[in-house]
């Protein structure tokens, strides 16, 4: 039945197209597709009196959101295997997964006593200093981690991961050292922010 | 009754034996007798193909499709605007760290003036307006990551996760973050 | 014996000439072909615009595209879907998308309305007609064709959780594993959902990494399993989440739970794992 039907509802598009191209009116009449159908835009119909009417009513935009800069653009869809096998599940790794999860939610916890302290007691006393000077340096470095594992996964592109993991740690040992000399020699974290912030 | 069904089997009979001669038969016969004078032919083909065959054909269409917009069209809502504005403010902060860190570790080689007195000397040499400013675009990515950083420890325990909540101490984040930054930067 | 029936040959170029050859060799009266009567006559019609994205696997080559459609409102049922089958219907038969039930509970019609991902048979038409309608398929999948998207990850990752009952022991009575009423009622929320993929797809981390990351839909029935008392396999459910990947790229965002149009929670459900598998 359907079969019959769709050649019928063909034909009425085309009618209304070519219909369309009669009239004046600059809001097409129902029911209208402002870009012309697919059949309409066959050279076949467009015979001359129907050219006219199409381009003011059809409004079909090249597009475009998907991304001519993205960084790391979806791959061509691959699926491993068929559509009734599950996905590979991954071995478990809690030092990767619930420890890691724990031990971050710890630190952000801890954080916030420690961020609160110097704005209530004016500065800290050096080992203070030092602890939320070492909590801030593990969180930024569990922040950028995640950043890596998110943009950078490691099927797709494991080099660049193992690039950037390993220049994070050399980062983060050397911003460890050198707020560590500035611990030592200095006035400390948050008496310097201090000093600068009022200066 | 027994006549159609006698039809039936005879034509079932001979589709099977000679597929070519039933199409003849449907075409003479059946079709007129069925569609009418309007008869339209419809060029459907169909293929013998084994199931190697169709799923190599799905796995060659597949590497065709388009990945449908997302960032781009998505609404913008507080959700997740603010989710990547505290990692982008995270990121901001962590790096700002991470520079001064290394830069004070190499200071000494390049001779490069990085201990707190100098730079409280350098910073208090600015205009008014300039310690302002800079003050503000320092002090409003840490509020922001702060105070949004507790609505996120809020959540790991469970709590606050109706949308009605999600959106409140959203906006109160934003909200809360902009006048302390604002309060931080005229001190 | 596997055939493969052709119908997209009805579409192309050959053929359309020639089904316009013969419409126009017969032409059938304007009044008696459009099912629409001429809506110049109504002097209250509603028209709305709709820019329905558009992609023919047929043309491959060519990039996917935004196509308008004008409805009179007042000649449409109120929802999203009402919209889209009319067009099917009398305007465009060539716009594919897919629907069933048209009443929320089949999850076919899921697609991304005015920018928010839902279910086009909940969603009402705004009747602000100035405002435009946009609809997309599915943010971040794979388009079979104009808004149809592809979710056989997602049902391979919904099929890795192990959505049944497992476990060992036989029930107590023989017959039936009970449950207490509190027992029951911890999967209220959690078993209602119609696997429509809304949230999956509303969720960035799950456009970045939905090779390995679960996403929101299949986290939470995995927390339907895992809150199920009658289950027995708890642990082997927690392990297989244990990982950097499968449930631990949920960075509360929760754009899941501002989206899913049966007003659930996967943020929660989410939250709710990580608690238990954190201590």
């Amino acid at each position: 039945m359907a079969s019959i039907v769709r050649p019928n509802v063909l034909r009425q598009t085309c009618a209304a197209a070519s219909k369309r191209a009669f009239s004046a009116s600059a809001t097409p009449g129902f029911p209208a597709v402002k870009s012309a159908p697919s059949i309409a835009a066959r050279p076949a119909l467009r015979s001359a009196f129907v050219k006219n009417a199409i381009p003011s009513s059809m409004r079909v935009a090249a597009f475009h959101a998907s991304g001519r800069k993205a960084i790391l653009p979806a791959l061509p869809q691959t699926i491993d295997g068929t559509a009734n096998d599950a996905a590979k599940v991954p071995e478990s790794h809690p030092s990767h997964g619930s420890y890691h999860w724990t031990f971050e939610r710890l630190i952000a916890a801890g954080l916030v006593p420690l961020t609160v302290a110097p704005f209530a007691a004016g500065s800290l006393n050096p080992m203070t200093d030092a602890i939320l000077c070492g909590a801030v340096l593990i969180h930024s470095h569990i922040g950028f981690q995640a950043l890596i594992i998110d943009y950078l996964p490691e099927w797709r592109v494991p080099k660049s991961r193992k690039l950037f993991m390993w220049g994070l740690n050399l980062a983060t040992v050397m911003v460890g050292v050198g707020l560590y000399e500035f611990e030592t020699n200095d006035v400390g974290v948050t008496e310097a922010i201090k000093k600068i912030w009022t200066a | 009754m027994f006549a159609q069904r006698a039809a039936q089997q005879s034509l079932r009979r001979l589709a099977a034996s000679n597929p070519q001669a039933s199409q003849l038969v449907f075409k003479q016969f059946a079709a007129p007798a069925v569609m009418g004078a309007s008869i339209q032919t419809r060029p459907v083909a169909t293929q013998k193909m084994t199931p190697t065959d169709s799923y190599e054909i799905l796995v060659a269409q597949r590497k065709l499709r388009p990945i449908a917009p997302h960032l781009t069209i998505y609404r913008p809502q507080v959700t997740w605007y603010l989710s990547a504005l505290n990692r982008i403010t995270g990121s901001v902060l962590s790096g700002g760290m991470y520079l001064f860190g290394t830069a004070y570790l190499v200071s000494p080689l390049l001779g490069w003036h990085l201990d707190s007195a100098s730079m409280a000397a350098a910073f208090a040499s600015w205009g008014i307006v300039a310690k302002v400013l800079t003050k503000f675009t320092i002090a409003m990515p840490f509020t922001f990551h702060c105070i949004n950083g507790l609505r996120h420890l809020t959540w790991d325990t469970g709590k606050a996760f109706t949308n009605k909540s999600v959106i409140q101490t959203g906006w109160a984040a934003v909200g809360l973050s902009v006048a302390s930054a604002l309060y931080l930067a005229i001190l | 014996m596997s055939a493969i029936r052709n119908t997209a040959r009805l579409f192309r170029p050959s053929t359309l000439r020639s089904i316009q050859a013969r419409s126009f060799a017969s032409v059938v009266p304007e009044t008696k072909t459009s099912t629409v009567p001429e809506p110049a006559k109504d002097a209250d019609s509603q028209i709305k615009t709709f820019h329905i994205y558009r992609w023919n696997p047929d043309e491959p080559a060519s990039k996917p595209r935004m196509q308008s459609y004008t409805l009179d409102l007042k000649k449409t049922g109120p929802m999203m879907l009402d919209a889209l089958i009319r067009i099917k219907n009398e305007v465009d038969p060539t716009l594919t998308f897919r629907r069933s039930c048209r009443e929320g509970i089949c999850g076919s019609c899921a697609m991304n309305i005015d920018g928010v991902n839902t279910l086009a048979c909940l969603c009402r038409i705004p009747t602000d007609t100035k405002q435009e309608t946009k609809i997309y398929p599915l943010p971040h999948t794979y388009v079979v064709k104009d808004i149809v998207p592809d979710l056989t990850q997602f049902y391979k990752q919904y099929k890795s959780i192990k959505p049944y009952l497992r476990r060992d022991t036989p029930s107590p009575n023989g017959k039936e594993y009970l449950q207490s009423k509190e027992e029951r009622k911890k999967l209220d929320g959690l078993y209602e959902c119609i696997l429509c993929a809304c949230c999956s797809t509303s969720c960035p981390s799950y456009w970045w990494n939905s090779e390995e990351y679960l996403g929101p839909a299949v986290l939470m029935q995995s927390y339907r399993w895992l809150a199920d008392s009658r289950d027995e396999k708890k642990e082997e459910r927690k392990a297989a989440l244990d990982n950097s990947m499968s449930l631990y790229r949920c960075h509360t965002i929760l754009n899941c739970s501002r989206t899913c149009p049966k007003g659930l929670n996967p943020g929660l459900a989410i939250a709710e794992i990580k608690k238990e598998m954190a201590f």
